[in-house]
């Protein structure tokens, strides 16, 4: 089995998803650009991977990031004000995680769990039919009483809600850290 | 590009995939989105990265009774839950950070287990509130003393189980697994009774990590790795690092060991261990059941009937010889049987007979 573009992507950068919020909360001035900044540092990253895959993905990641920001200045599209957004403090430590990261296994369930829970009820309802008991959406829309395209657009709220506590693990709105981060984080500034 | 809506439509697309009606005018659309740009890719690849883990979620109902959905924090309420992370007696922490062989020697616990749900656990939860009832406060340690001894430990059929040992080390058991574990200051060591266990083993050159299935005996330092046992036959594929395996008789190694370094997949048996070197790639698409996926790759259909009917209660049976030999591939949800046998039936010339706790297939064309 060849390793994609995706494949790659989503073992080595996503992975980081919640290191780079943080950080671009941090330094970037305008908390609500900060998923169209992530995504732009993504499409950056993916598209130079594609050709050549760096080394070291995450410091390859970070260092993209601190480009993207520092091009946006250059541009004048962005005025920063005050002492957040000091370049300087762009400079994170990059410790490269060790492929044994796999031993958080028993967090990443409870982080799912706890994700799971937070999902509104009819969400988190459909999600179990369709993810526990393995139903077909027809199936958990026969059984719930509704139509087929409800379940469709509750499994698309899931998602998306799921993706957002798990990979950012950020708020519903993706701006704000969620609360009750419990483990070790693994950023050294 | 507002990331937002990128993001929604990417969700619209993959969640209208996972439902029935998906079709070829609709896989052509959702190919022509995914082209228009890098950002509506990257969206799918982080949606699908969650939506694959989130099948882990099945872990949670294991124990559950069908058609109920337990009430937010079930699975906080069991007295495990956050000891497993950060319990200040447990013989070592999670934390990634922090390795954990100085505390193993001589700790009460050999194994802690994983938040998984199962019925099991259930019970073993039951005599942990026995413990806290008589120690008090103790309740942390009353659990680990508890769990001395009793280290089976299995995985039902369609569940995957990750157990993090005390000395750092990972067990993720596939489906229908047991293991047996005794960790000592010597070595660490685990019977593979049953099933398929993927290893990832923290270094420790002074206590050597040895699995052994029928009579043979897997030993490690520092790698990654997976044993399957089914019947007298082993199965040994290792993607990091290097492992030796070796014949036992009467609980001795009996003949020189057999080496195997990453990207070898190892077939072994009464007669001998026959090794295939590949790649470490090669070697991983062995192990995507850790994500619940069977990875099948110019497979004939008995071979995949087989693999499916580890995971699941409902067994695939061949009526026709005539089409054993189909040659098949492709990346399925082990769990999702009835998603497998659509596939077989709308790509292959195959129909298939749902008889509730069986479903038959036979040839298209073939009577019976």
């Amino acid at each position: 089995m060849t390793d994609t573009t995706e494949q790659w992507f989503a073992r080595e950068i996503l992975v980081h998803e919640h290191v780079l919020t943080r950080y671009l909360l941090r330094v970037w001035p305008n908390r609500d650009e900060v998923p169209d900044l992530r995504q732009d540092v993504y499409v950056r990253v993916f598209e130079s991977a594609h050709h050549n895959r760096p080394l070291l993905p995450k410091a390859f990641l970070f260092a993209t990031a601190r480009h993207l920001m520092t091009d946006r200045l250059r541009r004048g599209r962005v005025i920063f004000i005050g002492t957040r957004g000091d370049l300087d403090e762009l400079n994170v430590l990059v410790d490269e995680l060790s492929p044994e990261h796999r031993a958080t296994n028993i967090q990443e369930l409870q982080r799912l769990a706890k994700a799971f829970d937070e999902l509104p009820t009819q969400c988190r309802t459909v999600m179990w039919l369709r993810k526990v008991e393995h139903l077909s959406q027809k199936e958990a829309a026969a059984k719930l009483g509704v139509q087929e395209k409800a379940i469709e657009k509750q499994v698309s709220r899931g998602m998306r809600l799921l993706t957002t506590a798990l990979l950012a693990r950020t708020d519903a709105t993706g701006l704000n850290e969620a609360s009750g981060r419990s483990e070790g984080e693994s950023e050294h500034g | 590009m507002d990331s937002t809506q990128i993001e929604r439509e990417a969700a619209d697309w993959l969640a209208k995939r996972d439902g029935g009606d998906w079709n070829e005018a609709d896989a052509a659309g959702f190919a022509a989105w995914q082209n228009q740009s890098t950002a509506h890719r990257i969206a799918v690849i982080r949606i699908q990265t969650i939506w694959q883990k989130a099948d882990r979620l099945q872990a949670l109902g294991a124990g559950v009774p069908r058609g109920q959905i337990p009430p937010r924090g079930s699975w906080r309420l069991s007295p495990f839950l956050d000891r497993g992370l950060r319990s200040p007696l447990g013989p070592s922490s999670t934390d990634e950070a922090q390795p954990a062989d100085e505390n193993a020697v001589g700790s009460t616990a050999p194994v802690r287990e994983a938040r998984v749900k199962t019925l099991a656990s259930s019970i073993r939860s039951l005599r942990v509130w026995a413990a806290v009832l008589v120690l008090g406060l103790g309740a942390a340690g009353a659990w680990y003393l508890f769990d001395y001894g009793s280290n089976a430990y299995r995985s039902a059929i369609g569940g995957i189980k990750v157990l993090s040992l005390s000395d750092g080390s990972t067990v993720t058991l596939n489906t229908n697994t047991t293991i047996h574990v005794v960790l000592s200051a010597a070595e660490r060591r685990i019977e593979l009774d049953r099933g398929e266990a993927f290893f990832e083993v923290a270094k420790d050159p002074l206590r050597p990590f040895i699995v052994s299935a029928a009579g043979k005996r897997i030993v490690a330092v520092g790698t990654k790795f997976s044993v399957f046992r089914e019947a007298q036959d082993t199965r040994v594929v290792v993607t990091e690092g290097a492992v030796k395996v070796e014949e036992l008789r009467g609980g001795v190694a009996a003949g020189p060991a057999t080496e195997l370094a990453a990207g070898s997949i190892a077939q072994a048996g009464s007669a001998g261990v026959l090794v295939k070197r590949g790649s470490v790639a090669e070697a991983e698409a062995y192990m995507s059941w850790r994500s619940g996926y069977i990875s099948l790759r110019d497979t004939e259909l008995a071979v995949a009937v087989a693999e499916f009917n580890r995971y699941n209660k409902k067994q695939l049976v061949i009526a026709d010889p005539a089409i054993t030999n189909l040659k098949i591939g492709g990346n399925l949800r082990a769990a999702n049987v009835e998603a497998f046998v659509r596939v077989l039936e709308e790509g292959f010339p195959v129909r298939a007979d749902d008889q509730g706790d069986r479903i038959v297939l036979s040839g298209k064309d073939s009577q019976h």
